[in-house]
């Protein structure tokens, strides 16, 4: 019962401090768009030609998945924060020294975790009534078939991305933005596997259903099945589309799912898996500890006894000071009186920006901290884009080299906030200007480095559109960077967002969205250098708004 | 040189009034900012460090106001906040070029001031290791040297000596009366003994008002002749805090010998010559005195 209780007081507790939160509304929001996304057509799930009259079942089911798809991943960078908010508030020292355990802490996490999810899939429920009465194609409204979907589908698949998002923030490589990039990867395997399934027409057994965490398998096969029945030549063609690139033509009915009883227990088993990873997690959570504290540098130099510490029994003996009993303490040779005074025509003059020792510092600042692998790879892929044959460098090399240096670049921005040096920074004279550009600057140096091979390589080959195109991608990647780090303080945004693009846009080439100009026909560096400083241009506003208004 | 503050007040989101009407005029010296916590030390702190903005008032750095032209103060402004962070990745040496870079100093002079400053906060042996490794104190050292680096003219610290040990405590005081000759150092601290150290001048400050702003002295000459020493017996010690108001107790094999503030002395108490920490006490216990006794006349009214 106390413990029932104690686990009780962990998560509402937690769900409090996130849900009253600024955030916490624009999440809300988020699902809302979710439901105006369906609704606008916007997201459309299709069988070849066809999709379902607009009835309960078959927006309940749309709406289910378009939860449990895409909540299971903008949903792991919204709650991903839950430890690393108790360490950054020194709350978990506290915690630390109580009696919960380790497995206790984790699996409270993934539980308010859950909570926060949850409030958004039931965002999205009310979104699907208020769509099917908005709608009037059908005003019946079948409550069981409409929300079903939106809430088994949904609340399954966010709690297993609440204990995963648990899970990575306790594993020791995974807890930063390395994590938040591979589990961008894990959720399109996870989603792959799906589509998969669905190719080969599954049949409804108990693995498949299990296997496909957000349900997408579970609910296209029965619809298959149907169109099959009606259609008997329907290929076994599905798709879950943002856009609507080839517009269906023909209706069928969806009567809704069959609730089967493998179907049902893999709902099931998928909140005993979450619970079985939160455990997992307790396993790699460090408590708190200090000494296993991962933001610590790696390779540290061995302890040496600290300078003031010659005469630590001396200082303890003498307990509380006073005026007569400091003076024979041993005291530095040099005292203030003995600084240099800095002339301030000279050393300290504003009007002489010294702008590139700034860029200096900042780059080294941005550089530090990596280990020696991180950059045998980045010399790696310089060298690999240099070599390669134009093409294959340009529309292959490239995308590997400019995806290194995410982590690197999701800093610009960010630091201040996350390192609380915000003070020491923005009371320095011309902070907002200077400094942001000199940060901006760095980013574009390290983009302008890293895909250096690619710059040089277009340059040999006289081809100047293509030395455009890399160069307005340089340019642009910090600037969005810079923005995102601006406006949130946090780093996950721009970790998640620029890794979604960079998989969507340059990594398929796809015109308009590809900002890297992987090919000629994908280019438009015009657009991207508008957009570089139109961004910078916020950041600046942004950064001076914030400053001015403090 | 001057810092005048000229009927500033601060109101934060939901309205809460964390500075109001707060007036003073500064010349070189350390004036020390004493207050119980929550008092808006470092909300005044922050305004003048031009981390912040006044909602009233105005700041003026030699007749310019802040607010319109903070870059005219940030030239010559130490800061060392009450709460700061550093990057971990960084060595003391690596940290303190950044924001040199970030104040505007050439490569040389930082350099050289780098190195004198390292020396002077005793951190010299300790500036080749991360950050990420020092312990507070060691932080709160390469804070200080931060402050430093442009050799300001106004240097605000807050809560400076927290997490410091008792040497580096003496060491920091002795620096801050180095510095206090051709500058204004304002020094934020609820503890009084720092102040008794090296302030000039000091000001008390409590819910967002000054209540007394004096030299030490003039603050010591309010409380003569109100302070009593009296022994009680241990027996007798809540009673007495009940009725007197006591600055502090000391156990002796006679009894209890307790501080008294007050007019009148308590039978057979004996007078004694304040402190500072009297002179604090007793300013914020009179000043709470005369809001209570206007409350009820307006109550009454």
């Amino acid at each position: 019962m106390m413990r029932a209780r104690a686990l009780y007081h962990l998560v509402r507790a937690d769900f409090l401090e996130r849900v009253r939160r600024y955030s916490f509304l624009l999440t809300l929001a988020f699902s809302v768009y979710l439901g105006y996304a369906v609704y606008s057509g916007q997201m459309v799930l299709q069988l070849d030609k066809y999709r379902g009259v607009d009835n309960s079942a078959w927006l309940g089911s749309v709406i289910g998945l378009v939860g449990s798809v895409w909540l299971s991943l903008v949903g792991f960078y919204v709650v991903k924060n839950a430890i690393q908010s108790d360490r950054q508030t020194r709350l978990g020292q506290i915690l630390a020294t109580t009696p919960i355990s380790k497995g206790f802490y984790t699996l409270s996490k993934a539980l308010s975790n859950f909570v926060v999810l949850a409030a958004m899939i039931l965002v999205l429920a009310f979104a699907a009534l208020v769509i099917q009465l908005l709608d009037r194609s059908d005003s019946r409204i079948d409550l069981f078939a409409l929300l079903s979907p939106v809430l088994f589908f949904g609340l399954s698949a966010v709690a297993v991305t609440a204990a995963l998002a648990v899970l990575f923030e306790s594993l020791p490589v995974l807890h930063g933005g390395v994590g938040n990039i591979l589990y961008f990867f894990l959720w399109v395997f996870l989603l792959a596997f799906g589509s998969g399934t669905i190719a080969e027409g599954v049949s409804d057994d108990g693995f498949h259903h299990f296997a496909d965490y957000t349900g997408i398998v579970s609910v296209m096969s029965q619809m298959q099945n149907q169109v099959h029945k009606l259609d008997p030549q329907y290929s076994g063609g599905a798709s879950f589309n943002i856009g609507n690139m080839n517009p269906t033509t023909k209706t069928f009915l969806w009567t809704g799912l069959i609730w089967t009883p493998a179907l049902v227990l893999s709902r099931g088993m998928l909140f005993v898996l979450a619970g079985a990873l939160a455990l997992l997690a307790a396993v790699f959570f460090d408590r708190f500890d200090p000494a296993r504290a991962s933001w610590l540098p790696q390779k540290r130099p061995k302890l040496t006894r600290e300078p003031e510490s010659h005469e630590p029994a001396l200082a303890s003996i003498r307990g509380s000071l006073s005026a007569e009993n400091i003076a024979h303490l041993p005291q530095s040779h040099l005292s203030a009186a003995h600084l240099v005074p800095l002339t301030r025509t000279g050393a300290l003059s504003v009007s002489r920006v010294r702008f590139f020792t700034l860029l200096g510092a900042e780059v080294r600042l941005l550089l530090r901290g990596h280990a020696w692998w991180w950059y045998t790879v980045a010399v790696g892929l310089f060298i690999a884009c240099l070599a390669s044959p134009l093409e294959a460098a340009r529309s292959g090399v490239i995308v590997a080299a400019w995806i290194w240096p995410a982590l690197i670049w999701s800093q610009l921005g960010t630091r201040e906030a996350q390192f609380s040096t915000g003070a020491l920074v923005f009371s320095a004279p011309h902070a907002v200007p200077r400094q942001l550009l000199a940060t901006y600057a760095a980013g574009v140096v390290v983009a302008a480095v890293a895909g250096g091979g690619l710059g040089l390589h277009l340059l040999f080959a006289r081809d100047f559109s293509g030395f455009a195109a890399w160069a307005c991608g340089a340019l642009f990647i910090p600037a969005l960077a810079l923005v995102l780090g601006v406006t949130t303080g946090s780093r996950k945004f721009f970790e998640a967002l620029y890794v979604v693009w960079w998989y969507v846009g340059p990594l398929h080439h796809i015109r308009d969205i590809d900002f890297m100009g992987t090919t000629a026909q994908s280019s438009t560096p015009a657009g991207y250098l508008a957009a570089a400083a139109a961004l910078l241009l916020i950041a600046y506003e942004w950064r001076r708004a914030k400053l001015a208004t403090a | 040189m001057n810092l005048v503050i000229e009927e500033v007040a601060k109101r934060y989101r939901r309205g809460v009034l964390a500075l109001r009407e707060f007036s003073l005029a500064l010349k070189p010296g350390v004036l020390g900012l004493l207050g119980p916590n929550g008092a808006g030390k470092t909300t005044l702190m922050s305004i003048l460090a031009t981390i912040t903005k006044a909602s009233e008032g105005r700041v003026l750095w030699n007749g310019v106001d802040i607010a319109r032209n903070p870059d005219a103060l940030r030239s010559v402004l130490g800061y060392l906040p009450q709460d700061f962070g550093v990057y971990p990745n960084l060595n003391a040496v690596e940290f303190l070029e950044y924001l040199a870079a970030v104040k505007g100093l050439d490569p040389a002079t930082a350099k050289h001031r780098i190195d004198e400053l390292l020396e002077l906060v005793n951190l010299t042996e300790a500036c080749k290791r991360p950050l990420g490794g020092f312990s507070g104190g060691m932080k709160q050292r390469v804070g200080i040297a931060q402050a430093l680096l442009n050799d300001p003219q106004l240097l605000i610290v807050d809560e400076p000596t927290a997490g410091l040990d008792p040497e580096e405590r003496v060491r920091f005081r002795n620096l801050l009366s180095d510095l206090s000759g051709k500058r204004i150092v304002i020094l934020s601290t609820h503890i009084v003994s720092d102040v008794e150290a090296t302030a000039t001048d000091i000001a008390i400050i409590e819910k967002g008002a000054l209540v007394a702003h004096g030299s030490p002295e003039e603050l010591l000459l309010q409380v003569e002749g109100k302070v009593w020493e009296w022994v009680v017996a241990s027996a007798e010690l809540n009673a007495a805090k009940q009725r007197f108001l006591i600055s502090s107790t000391t156990r002796r094999s006679d009894g209890v010998h307790v501080r008294v503030l007050g007019e009148q002395p308590p039978e057979g108490a004996q007078t004694v010559a304040p402190n500072l920490e009297d002179a604090y006490l007793y300013c914020l216990s009179h000043h709470r005195a005369e809001v209570q006794q206007e409350a009820q006349v307006e109550v009454m009214a």
